[in-house]
């Protein structure tokens, strides 16, 4: 005979259930979680799950529905013509995004402190030479700090630091280093952190693909999971890299990108 | 405005250094060194003899890079000079023997009012040592890596660039770069060359607008896969950015079919400088 254990409150000693206790045990689990492995999640852990599926939810006003990583401008110039170019520029971004970007993000969700931060703000406002990206990356950097300073009260220092910088026009609020610091604050690892930044950028690029009439939500949706595994194999390459390492390794993209302001007509900012 | 750029870290005995200085008003090679496998050549005159500039020619022995090779040149340009910096033959670089790296790298040092013009002759890469460029062996190489950074004063980063072109699983560099078997980057710094960067912006805009068009609906449907009929890629792609506080610079990218269609790019965008150099670069 098997018995249940349940763990009494007040007490950490296991105490066997009687057999009416295993019914209302069923129903009434709010004790902590046992994993598979048992390992115990804390509260701790599942609010912060919470904070990080608003953090990556496209619903957060961030404005990164208005960037399309160049995806317009290789349509107009037909670079991506079908849905195989479409995949294959996906991919491209993504391994763009991982060997540039991923350091910054890295780097400041290691260091999530002001100091670090600014640093790595400077670096990037010299590195993204492509004025489009740059702009792109100012601007969505911005709002995510002013949504973050406004909803995550019980981090300070995120409105503190917004409040130091605004004004002084020294920082460029670049998107990367925001989102590292954000992920490092709120106590993220870094592996998810980095990783998180590449979902989000496929994310985006994919949301844009569907609002450029290139592929309908559901295609979008399974072409999206299509591509996270080989968006995984490039967060394994490109993680957890000093920033002195950032390059590009599309240089297409990259020159596709800053052709965006030569657009006469466009739905998106870059 | 003083600047330098080129790779920090340890420093390794140079293979070439030039020095520019103002000598009786006029710019002149003050000092000028190069051991193997570099030679520096400084011609008596290049253009007219109106211009104050002076022209540093640089060449490889063997007229390559081959594995294991570091070539570093350094160069100062002192206060109100202006110098012009090139390769006197495309850079070959050749299949790497036991998987070594080669590497070339240019430090310079820029004074006040001076001007610096790096006009380099591509660097082309051969998949065979034999060194001969035979069909469908385009990007066939492991590893190029190319950086520029430009500093300020008290090393404040201005411009980092960095392209890193490796074989990878996922693709490789021909896949990646497509039809495009030439690609180029143009910097133009500094306020004595506002017109310059002015009058490049705008060409490349009008130049590259031509090439975006909004393709024509396909009556509801998404993307047909088969390729369409109409224009097609724009055989040289090019974007112009202008970077650093009050747009100090501006870079332009490149990225074309054809070498000579660079080349013609280059002459055409460049002509402008030819007051200040003498002649008009790649010309």
């Amino acid at each position: 005979m098997s018995e249940l254990f349940t763990k009494n409150c007040e007490s950490d000693q296991a105490v066997p259930f009687t057999s009416e206790q295993t019914q209302n045990c069923l129903m009434d689990c709010d004790m902590e979680e046992m994993s598979a492995d048992n390992v115990k999640t804390s509260p701790a852990d599942h609010l912060q799950q919470w904070s990080q599926w608003q953090l990556l939810d496209s619903i957060l006003p961030t404005g990164g529905f208005a960037h399309s990583s160049g995806l317009e401008a290789a349509v107009q110039a037909r670079f991506v013509v079908g849905p195989e170019d479409l995949k294959f520029y996906i991919i491209q971004v993504l391994e763009n995004t991982g060997s540039l970007l991923l350091p910054y993000v890295y780097c400041a969700s290691k260091f999530p402190d002001v100091e670090s931060w600014f640093k790595l703000d400077r670096l990037l406002e010299a590195t993204l030479t492509n004025e489009v990206s740059r702009k792109a990356s100012a601007s969505q950097g911005s709002a995510l700090l002013r949504v973050a300073a406004s909803i995550y009260v019980e981090i300070p220092s995120l409105k503190q630091m917004r409040d130091t910088y605004l004004g002084s026009g020294a920082a460029s609020f670049h998107h990367a280093p925001i989102f590292g610091l954000i992920c490092g604050l709120l106590g993220f690892d870094s592996s998810t952190s980095q990783r998180a930044y590449m979902f989000i950028t496929m994310r985006d690029v994919v949301s844009a693909a569907t609002r450029l009439n290139l592929i309908g939500p559901l295609g979008a949706s399974v072409l999206q999971h299509q591509i996270a595994h080989v968006a995984e194999q490039m967060t394994k390459k490109w993680m957890d890299r000093p920033v002195e390492e950032a390059s590009q390794t599309s240089p297409l993209v990259d020159i596709v990108q800053g052709c965006h302001g030569y657009l006469f007509s466009r739905l998106f900012c870059s | 405005m003083s600047g330098k750029g080129g790779e920090r870290g340890e420093r390794k005995m140079e293979t070439g250094i030039a020095a520019v200085e103002k000598v009786g008003g006029r710019s002149t090679v003050t000092r000028c060194f190069s051991k193997y496998p570099l030679k520096l050549i400084v011609p008596n005159k290049v253009g007219s003899s109106k211009t104050d500039a002076v022209w540093i020619y640089t060449l490889s022995y063997g007229g390559g890079i081959v594995s294991g090779d570091r070539i570093s040149l350094s160069i100062g340009v002192g206060d109100g000079c202006t110098a012009a910096v090139t390769t006197q033959a495309s850079t070959k670089v050749y299949k790497s023997v036991d998987s070594k790296c080669s590497e070339q790298v240019l430090e310079a040092r820029i004074g006040r009012n001076a001007l610096l013009a790096v006009i380099p002759d591509p660097v082309t890469c051969f998949s065979t040592a034999s060194g001969r460029h035979e069909s469908g062996e385009k990007w066939e190489f492991e590893l190029y890596r190319s950086t520029n950074q430009i500093f300020l004063e008290e090393d404040q980063p201005l411009f980092l660039d960095s392209v890193l072109l490796e074989q990878a699983s996922t693709c490789s560099i021909a896949e990646r770069m497509q039809e495009y078997h030439v690609i180029a980057m143009v910097i133009i710094l500094g306020p004595m060359l506002k017109h310059v960067q002015n009058q490049v912006q705008d060409e490349v805009k009008k130049m590259m607008s031509r090439h975006f068009r909004v393709p024509t609906p396909t009556a509801g449907h998404y993307m047909r896969s088969e390729s369409q009929s109409g224009p097609t890629r724009p055989a040289l792609v090019a974007s112009c950015s202008a970077f650093g506080p009050q747009a100090i610079g501006v870079v332009v990218r490149i990225a074309a079919v054809t070498t000579e269609s660079v080349y013609m790019f280059l002459r055409h965008h460049l002509a402008t400088l030819e007051p200040f150099l003498g002649v008009i670069p790649y010309g």
